[in-house]
């Protein structure tokens, strides 16, 4: 099992580390650079001691000699000294808040959000720290969970408070926050079998409504697409502490694949944490491509969009293995897509009565 | 040739004047209501324009249209100048009679080479509310003026004058008019705005003539005003004698039959340009005709065989007989800087390119192009630009697709010099307009409604290579706006950020600010060089200060060298580092040693211009490393600006006296590379 040791000194020794990178190069001369991982799908590879995919040895430098750079490494300098202020006074902000902020940092502000997600990912990737560790928070909030699984949630009070996600909860579910880490999140009792991930709202209300969870023995968990960092690391520490297995149950289209590429084998932006969020024993479920044939179901014509992902999928290195390269180029000869709720076809309870049974049965979880 | 407008004139009397005008208003340009008042504008104030112009006076022109029926479109238009006024005895004949005026007559540039001049105007108001023109005019050496209605009998072609007095006339502020026409008529007519409007034509006529100031006041009383912006009137152009190339067969039969030379070489020679005694002779050897003969006796063959001659038909040893190019002073170009002036005035924009082309000559006429490319934020960046056709300073405003300097325009692949164009043709899109002039003694119009010049391959291919060398302008400045950009940036970057960088990471790891130069040195690992040209108001002087930055590791030595409007008499004053000229218009100085990190300064200022005539001074450099913000200096071009400088050096000999080479009929080579202004090639 992972875990972190939450130190402020050596999230602020790290943070050092960077400012004196810049710091050194001017004094010998150089323009001042901040070197990090190249965060793209060429330079991940699988980690055999977590089997995640982690990012790889290839660095990139940012150094001053466009002006554009040379702003970024002034606004992670003013990020470091925010994120020390922070630490120091015991205070977190959200991402959002530091955007705001850097209103008063003159030639280092933000000139949009987009840029401080960024920058704050770009310092966990050089320092290896969490932005927890920063004490900077997403905006996105988690997502819902649906079953017989007990928590304990810290309150705002500082109370502990006992929660089952079936009994204790409305039709909405549980709520994930933001952390879900052990100082703020402990994993009581469970009485389920396996735990399902669902992209859509839709669907997720569909099995709600047709007692699924209680009929099959397990939990339900909204991923809202592409799903948050919390919402990954909450199952990753289900499937891990409980060793419930997980299994994943999307639309049948190209960005599905990434989706659960995300959540068992690591997300390309995030690989510098993999070993935290990914869960690499999780399945898919569906849809397949040969589902959209053997079910017969309504489906869309690939988008040019669409085709470019799947090419795009064929070379990414999570996608390697045989039965993905062949759901892959099922797809694009088939050249159509299917969504989840296209199920319906066959009435309101085809999707609980039949398919789901069905497919749960080939991986033996039924 | 002083009989000819009477003799049209008395011809035309056997028709009804006013059933001849009702047949052709479409070509005299009254055939509908909203074109009549463009019309009736343009013939008051091209007359006005013209007056002033030979008076050698600086025109304030008045314009105002007043509603006074809207119900059956009756309006009031008041033209008002200051030229020279008209003679009382003369004032029958100028706006009472078709076709007078001493222009009509007279091979020159002139605006009225269009409509029928302002007797149109008195006819149409007749026509179409019965009521006569209304003229105050006033010459200087009379103590009134003379106030007077003038009417037409259609009939007679003739005036009819009523009312007739002597008043004084005061302005606006009690002071004495001292000379002027102020003319008032009523017609039936609309005032509409938009691209073909009293408004444009105003606007247009204002950009071509800078020198004047004109006041508008529309129907609804809102006055716009374009301000004088140079106290330069146009040049005087001299009338010239017909070409032999330019001459046709009725022309050379009245010619010949009103002759009273005794002999055909001082005819051929006295009333025409470009014949030389030599050419004379062989004129009259190819034609078959004595030397001796008589013009006025010459037969109807003779004459056909004189043509032939002209013509390039007939022949001495199998070549056609060189004859001189017509001279050109009789144009009158608007010239760069005042068409730099006059579109800045209307269209509020940062960059103008322009370009007066060298005279030429098509089938015996001088002709000259002039071009002028205005780009920037003030114009529509998604639609076409703006073409501005003008043909002797007169704004064309209608059928603008048949035109011939339309037609250049569109065959410009303009994609390449920074606008957009569709498939490399027709008229680009971008924030921009494009100003073509045609000054010529000859005016080809495809129509009699004279909007639309007809092709000419002479006149095309020197419009086209205008155009060609103004874009070659236009990626130039924008070349050159994206590299400041650049530079500017990299300047934020070493003179704001990293100094902040290195303030801030001392400030986090809580040690020293470190020393930026080792730095600096290695993020611009360039030479720069910075340009300011600024006007500056209190001492009215152009200023400019040129810095030249050495980042790099070595010691560096250059050669600086600018441009500056020394043709149009600008000097250069306040000069501490001296230099020396290195060719008309180009100024140079010697950086001798530049070490890194150092900068070397050049500041000068130019006297003799006004504010706007010089914005952007551009730098050139001879030295290895490249200097970013500035150019290498193109020896080619340089040797071309000396042999332009002996060029216009040796053209004090009068023109006309070079003789042609390589000529053939009708078409006059220019020479290549014509970028000044009266290259005096020919």
């Amino acid at each position: 099992m992972m875990s972190r040791v939450n130190d402020p000194e050596l999230t602020k020794q790290r943070l050092h580390e960077v400012v004196e990178e810049m710091y050194d190069r001017i004094v010998k001369g150089e323009p001042p650079t901040m070197t990090l991982p190249v965060r793209t799908k060429n330079n991940i590879g699988f980690d055999k001691k977590f089997g995640v995919f982690k990012y790889g040895k290839k660095r990139s430098t940012r150094d001053a000699t466009s002006l554009g750079s040379a702003k970024n490494l002034l606004r992670a300098l003013h990020v470091v000294e925010f994120i020390e202020e922070m630490i120091e006074a015991g205070k977190s902000s959200t991402l959002r808040e530091m955007y705001y902020i850097s209103e008063s940092w003159g030639l280092g502000k933000f000139s949009s959000q987009n840029e401080s997600n960024n920058l704050a990912e770009d310092l966990e990737v050089v320092t290896t720290c969490l932005r927890e560790d920063f004490k900077l928070r997403p905006e996105e909030d988690g997502s819902r969970i649906i079953g017989n699984v007990t928590l304990n949630e810290l309150n705002r009070r500082g109370q502990w408070m006992r929660i089952n996600a079936r009994d204790d909860v409305g039709d909405s579910g549980y709520g994930v926050p933001y952390n879900v880490e052990s100082e703020k999140i402990e994993l009581v009792e469970h009485d389920i079998k396996f735990l399902m991930a669902i992209e859509t709202g839709g669907m997720f209300d569909r099995l709600i409504e047709n007692g699924f969870d209680e009929a099959y023995d397990c939990a339900l968990i909204h991923l809202k697409g592409q799903p948050a960092r919390s919402t990954r690391r909450i199952m990753k520490r289900m499937n891990e502490e409980w060793d419930v297995p997980v299994v994943v149950f999307l639309d049948g289209d190209p960005w599905s694949f990434r989706i659960f590429a995300s959540i068992a084998y690591g997300a390309i932006k995030t690989a510098h944490i993999s070993e935290y969020l990914a869960t690499p024993s999780a399945s898919y479920l569906g849809i397949t491509s040969d589902d959209i044939i053997a079910y017969d179901l309504p489906s869309d014509d690939l988008s040019k969009k669409d085709i470019e992902a799947l090419n795009a999928e064929l070379s990414d290195p999570r996608f390697a293995d045989g039965w993905w390269q062949n759901q892959i180029n099922m797809m694009l000869e088939i050249g159509k897509k299917a969504e989840q709720q296209s199920l319906a076809k066959y009435g309101l309870d085809f999707v609980t009565d039949t398919y789901l049974p069905e497919k749960l049965g080939e991986m033996g979880l039924v | 040739m002083a009989g000819i407008a009477d003799k049209m004139a008395s011809n035309q009397k056997q028709i009804a004047i006013s059933e001849f005008f009702e047949k052709n208003k479409h070509f005299l340009g009254f055939d509908t209501l909203q074109r009549s008042i463009i019309t009736a504008v343009k013939e008051g104030v091209d007359n006005a324009l013209d007056a002033c112009e030979e008076a050698r006076i600086l025109p304030d022109i008045r314009v105002k249209i007043n509603k006074i029926d809207s119900k059956k479109d009756i309006i009031e238009l008041i033209t008002e100048d200051n030229g020279p006024g008209i003679p009382q005895k003369s004032i029958e004949k100028v706006f009472g009679q078709l076709l007078f005026g001493s222009r009509f007559h007279a091979i020159r540039q002139s605006r009225g080479q269009q409509g029928i001049g302002i007797t149109g105007v008195v006819m149409y108001s007749q026509l179409t509310t019965g009521k006569p023109t209304h003229i105050l005019s006033k010459v200087a050496s009379d103590a009134t003026a003379v106030s007077v209605n003038i009417g037409l009998d259609t009939r007679k072609n003739k005036a009819i004058k009523s009312d007739q007095d002597r008043i004084i006339w005061e302005n606006d502020d009690h002071t004495f008019k001292e000379h002027g026409v102020r003319v008032t008529s009523r017609m039936k007519a609309k005032y509409q705005r938009g691209r073909q409007s009293v408004f444009q034509y105003l606007r247009m006529t204002s950009i071509v003539n800078p020198h004047a100031d004109i006041i508008f006041t529309d129907p609804d009383g809102e006055v716009h005003h374009w301000p004088r912006v140079t106290e330069r009137l146009p040049g005087k152009v001299d009338a010239i004698k017909p070409h032999p190339h330019g001459i046709e067969l009725g022309q050379l039969q009245r010619m010949c039959k009103e002759s009273k030379d005794s002999r055909m070489t001082v005819f051929l020679r006295s009333n025409f340009s470009g014949v030389s005694m030599r050419a004379a002779k062989e004129l009259c050897e190819a034609s078959e005709l004595a030397v001796t003969a008589k013009p006025k006796s010459l037969k109807p063959d003779q004459i056909r065989a004189l043509l032939e001659s002209f013509q390039g038909e007939r022949m001495i040893n199998n070549k056609a007989i060189k004859l001189l190019s017509p001279p050109t002073n009789c144009l009158s170009p608007i010239e760069e800087m005042l068409i730099k002036k006059g579109l800045s005035k209307t269209i509020d924009s940062k960059f103008i390119a322009t370009m007066t082309r060298a005279p030429n000559v098509s089938h015996g006429n001088p002709f000259q192009v002039e071009v002028g490319l205005i780009f920037g934020e003030g114009m529509a960046a998604d639609k076409p630009v703006e073409i501005l056709r003008f043909a002797n300073r007169v704004p064309l405003m209608y059928q603008q697709g048949g035109c011939l300097l339309t037609k250049a325009v569109e065959s410009v692949d303009w994609r390449q010099y920074g606008l957009d164009q569709p498939g490399g043709r027709g008229v680009p899109k971008g924030p921009a307009a494009v100003l073509v002039h045609l000054a010529s003694t000859n005016v080809q119009f495809t129509s009699e409604a004279k909007e639309a010049l007809s092709d000419n391959e002479i006149v095309f291919e020197e419009t086209r290579k205008a155009m060609l060398e103004m874009g070659r302008g236009l990626r130039k400045h924008l070349e050159k706006k994206k590299k400041m950009a650049k530079t500017r940036e990299k300047f934020e970057l070493i003179n704001d950020i990293l100094p902040a960088i290195a303030a801030k990471s001392a400030s986090i790891l809580n040690r020293p600010v470190p020393a930026l130069a080792g730095s600096i040195t290695k993020i611009m690992s360039a030479v720069i060089c910075e340009e300011e040209t600024v006007w500056n108001t209190e001492t009215k002087l152009t200023d400019v200060e040129i810095i030249l930055f050495n980042y790099t590791s070595r010691a560096r030595s250059y050669s600086l060298l600018v441009n500056w409007p020394e043709k149009e008499g600008a000097e250069i004053t306040a000069n501490e580092r001296g230099g020396r000229k290195e060719a008309m218009g180009i100024w140079a100085w010697k950086i001798e040693t530049l070490d890194p990190g150092e900068q070397a300064r050049v500041t000068y200022s130019l006297s003799g211009l006004e504010k706007g005539d010089w914005n952007e001074t551009e730098v050139f450099f001879r030295g290895n490393q490249d200097v970013i913000g500035a150019t290498k200096l193109d020896e080619k071009m340089l040797e071309e600006i000396r042999r332009q400088e002996e060029i216009l050096g040796d053209s004090e000999i009068p023109a006309g006296e070079e003789e042609m080479n390589g000529f053939e009929p009708g078409v006059v080579e220019g020479q290549p590379g014509q970028t000044t202004l009266f290259g005096g090639e020919q």
